[in-house]
């Protein structure tokens, strides 16, 4: 098989996929309080998104960009409405389960990076995987595996302190990918990082949902929205247009 | 698991180290209070299992008083029941010592009795005092080490010279502290006249101790009776308002050390609550964050308790050693004691772990994660 044939072949797999819808939300709200005011963060969002799919989300300041994004990767519960993944109504499980779900469904990628100080870029994707109960041995050579898919084969025992702020968003990823999540969830991915990081970056969530890995990012870059499959305006907690 | 809690530890060394010492010094107090407290016990078990088969009979005006007189013990030996009765004095070795713990004292017995006073504690060296013996005495072995002497070596007691005719075996009782004496001798240097510090009725075979004791208080006029039930009574209610106070000092001091680990993990709780967010965003569970803290705790509470029994043991065994010289056991570390303060010390640091890692626990994710 040439090398053509076999491109086309995984573009149509990509595609075929790109077809199932892997994340629905329906009617969601969030109202917080802040003192005695009420906010209404999300008014009603309806949402779907394939499998694959590489989407952005944006909107100003205080649009509820984080909150979706909180609400989809189960760290907040909304007030109304209800989200599934995969099929599950994850909005409707036990307390209980949501670390599970959590572990097998979301991958983050915070702004901040948000990795531990103490463990080194093997550590740091590792540890992911230990609240999976998976064996040490299976986690080495997972953690060692997507690291070096992320160009950080030889940073491998190096601290957070010890590496640049784009290697760092890169172990980011590598760990919202070690336990092979149904979604990436990537806040601000590029908001700590210089241009040239920037486009690493996005080139490598793009590698990634054109492999059949779905990834929603929140961004205030309009050059990272434009580089995605589509692009969810929120303005006052709602999806522009819809 | 392990690994991280180690992790997390050695990441904030000055401060655990601290923790560790707080909660050792509570066990150090653990293990010295209660050695002394074990020490006290095991000689009272000792001394009464030596002496649980006698019948004490006291003059009524007063327990431990000098105010019985010889002649009473021929009126309690024709009690039906009593094999055999005989007046004791017992009187501090050393001038102005008290008949307390750990200070000698002589006793005065008719000489033909030593050995059935003493009974069954055997001589090490030498013999029991006999029939005829004036200035002469037998030696507990604290005695002995004490004033560093031996059979044939001379000891001074109220300005007189006694002669060594044996040293008694080591029985970590009170026997240990003892030299006997004759009565009558007795009676002389301390200027006692006929008086003794109480008389010892020994019960024929099958006889009860308790029923004999009864029956002596009635048939005797001015005695009273203490019987070996009565007097292991008496005895443990000493001894436990001694340990009540002992460990409780030393729990006291132990809880403070709880505390300390309270709050060092409420602190590292506090500083770490974003790396919970983090871990809670990459699936942790409840039960991991509350491991992974009280785990912390209880490691402390286990180094903690190593080093305060470590610390104990040297003390111990130094002033121990230090005593010896004196004649004076004042410490013992049982396995019990051991046992107990190890538990204690990780019960300790797991329950002061438990509320900083239930508060890591409820912690929101999204709040965590917000935390700067």
């Amino acid at each position: 098989m040439n090398k053509a044939s076999k491109a086309n072949k995984a573009n149509k797999a990509a595609n075929k996929a790109k077809t199932d819808i892997i994340l629905q939300t329906r009617g969601l709200k969030e109202t917080y309080m802040q003192g005695k005011v009420p906010i209404h963060a999300l008014q009603g969002v309806d949402l779907q998104v394939k499998r694959g799919e590489l989407i952005s989300i944006v909107g100003p300041s205080g649009s509820g960009k984080s909150t979706l994004l909180s609400i989809i990767g189960m760290l907040e519960t909304p007030t109304e409405g209800e989200v599934f993944i995969d099929g599950i109504e994850v909005t409707g499980v036990k307390m209980k389960e949501i670390p599970r779900l959590r572990r097998e469904k979301i991958g983050f990628v915070f702004q901040h990076f948000n990795l531990l100080p103490a463990l080194t870029a093997l550590g740091n994707v590792e540890i992911a995987m230990r609240f999976a109960r998976v064996h040490k041995k299976e986690r080495i050579r997972r953690a060692t595996e997507v690291l070096t898919e992320m160009g950080l084969g030889d940073r491998l025992n190096h601290k957070p302190s010890e590496l640049s702020g784009g290697e760092q968003q890169r172990v980011s990823i590598a760990r919202a990918l070690a336990n092979k999540p149904s979604i990436i969830l990537a806040d601000e991915p590029t908001g700590e990082v210089d241009t040239k990081t920037r486009d690493l970056i996005i080139g490598i969530l793009r590698r990634l949902s054109d492999g059949g890995q779905t990834v929603i990012v929140v961004t205030h870059d309009t050059w990272v929205a434009e580089r995605t499959d589509r692009v969810i305006r929120l303005v006052d907690g709602m999806v522009e247009g819809a | 698991m392990f690994d991280i809690i180690l992790r997390n530890l050695s990441q904030r060394k000055v401060r655990t180290a601290l923790t560790i010492s707080g909660i050792a010094l509570g066990i150090f107090a653990v293990i010295v209070m209660g050695s002394m407290s074990e020490n006290f016990n095991q000689t009272f078990e000792t001394s009464f299992s030596l002496t649980a088969d006698k019948i004490r009979v006291f003059g009524s005006s007063g327990v431990f008083g000098g105010s019985v007189t010889t002649s009473k013990a021929a009126e309690v030996r024709k009690v039906p029941g009593v094999k055999d009765a005989y007046g004791l004095l017992m009187a501090p070795l050393e001038e102005g010592g008290g008949m307390s713990f750990g200070g000698n004292q002589i006793v005065g017995l008719p000489p033909e009795k030593s050995q059935t006073v003493l009974e069954p504690v055997q001589v090490s060296e030498g013999r029991f005092l006999m029939r005829g013996d004036r200035y002469e005495t037998v030696i507990g072995t604290s005695v002995a080490t004490q004033y560093k002497i031996g059979v044939g070596d001379r000891i001074e007691i109220q300005d007189k010279y006694f002669t060594v005719v044996g040293v008694l075996e080591y029985t970590g009782s009170f026997f240990d502290a003892t030299a006997a004496v004759p009565l009558d001798i007795a009676q002389d240097v301390y200027d006692m006249g006929d008086m003794v510090s109480m008389i010892f009725a020994i019960p024929e075979e099958g006889v009860d101790g308790d029923l004999l004791a009864k029956r002596i208080k009635l048939s005797v006029d001015g005695v009273d009776t203490l019987s070996p039930s009565e007097l292991e009574e008496e005895a443990r209610q000493s001894l436990m308002i001694f340990s009540v106070i002992t460990i409780s000092a030393a729990v006291l001091a132990a809880i403070i050390g709880g505390l300390s680990v309270m709050n060092t993990m409420l602190m590292s709780v506090m500083e770490r609550t974003k790396e919970f967010g983090i871990l809670k965003a990459l699936g942790a569970e409840r039960r991991d964050i509350l491991i992974m803290t009280v785990g912390e705790a209880a490691i402390m509470g286990l180094l903690g308790g190593l080093l305060g029994l470590a610390c104990g043991w040297v003390v111990v065994y130094g002033m121990n050693l230090w005593l010896a010289e004196k004649g004076i056991v004042l410490f013992l570390i049982t396995p019990r004691l051991v046992v107990i303060g190890m538990l204690f010390a990780i019960l300790l640091g797991t329950l002061s772990g438990i509320y900083p890692a239930l508060r890591a626990t409820r912690m929101s994710p999204m709040e965590a994660l917000r935390y700067e």
